[in-house]
């Protein structure tokens, strides 16, 4: 599993899980960031081998923004609220 | 501002009954790969996904080229992977994976299903199972499931 929600990831426990710190809905980068799809997807796959048990979550240490600026989870909410 | 319907049930999280692990017998190199995605998505010419408890899945083809995606997921994240599928199903980034020889192939198709849905019982009794099925049936390696 490749995912944004690393409480749910926790919760039903993948055999594998790739944790990506992006925005839900965001897995692979912002739209048409071609290079950045390909760079999250690389660092799964190069994990795939790295798993020992089930259950286990690996972070893959991706960052939405440089700097670990976290203003994107409140623009988030705002656009789910915006978009319910 | 959205009208509130008919209160949902509160959704309950279910780890699978019976953990899964299936060691990894060959090289990502050699190996061939499927997408798995839970955003109910498709091509425009499949037959649309129902919100909310549809239990049904499409084969979706995995070559880019082989149309538009479409996304029946009711989720609010939904906008901005509208826009552009890739960022939730990167059906061309696996595609240029497959021909840098990064993975050995591409399945023939991936597949979607509605995520969030409350029948886990059927989830884990008859979804699950048929797509395994399908996955061996195409004799898949590795299964990437991307929830939405």
């Amino acid at each position: 599993m490749i995912g944004t929600a690393l409480d749910i990831m926790s919760k039903v426990a993948p055999p594998r899980g790739a944790f990506v710190d992006h925005p839900v809905g965001r897995t692979f980068g912002p739209p048409y960031d071609r290079a950045r799809n390909d760079a999250v997807l690389v660092k799964a796959l190069a994990e795939l081998s790295r798993f020992t048990r089930s259950g286990e979550i690996r972070d893959l240490h991706c960052e939405w923004q440089a700097g670990g600026n976290r203003a994107w989870e409140d623009e988030l909410r705002a656009e789910m609220l915006h978009d319910r | 501002m959205a009208q509130a319907g008919a209160p949902k049930p509160p959704r309950v999280l279910v780890a699978p009954s019976n953990p899964a692990w299936c060691p990894i017998k060959k090289p990502l190199s050699r190996s061939r790969v499927a997408l798995l995605s839970s955003a109910a998505l498709r091509l425009a010419d499949q037959r649309p996904f129902i919100p909310r408890e549809d239990l049904t899945y499409r084969l979706v083809p995995s070559d880019p080229l082989a149309g538009e995606i479409v996304i029946d997921h009711h989720s609010g994240i939904g906008r901005v992977p509208r826009q552009d599928p890739e960022i939730v199903f990167p059906r061309s980034a696996l595609a240029a994976l497959a021909n840098r020889g990064v993975i050995g192939a591409l399945a023939p198709f991936h597949v979607s299903f509605m995520g969030g849905l409350r029948c886990h019982k059927e989830i884990e009794s008859e979804i699950a199972p048929a797509i395994a099925g399908d996955l061996k049936g195409a004799e898949v390696d590795v299964a990437l499931l991307v929830p939405y």
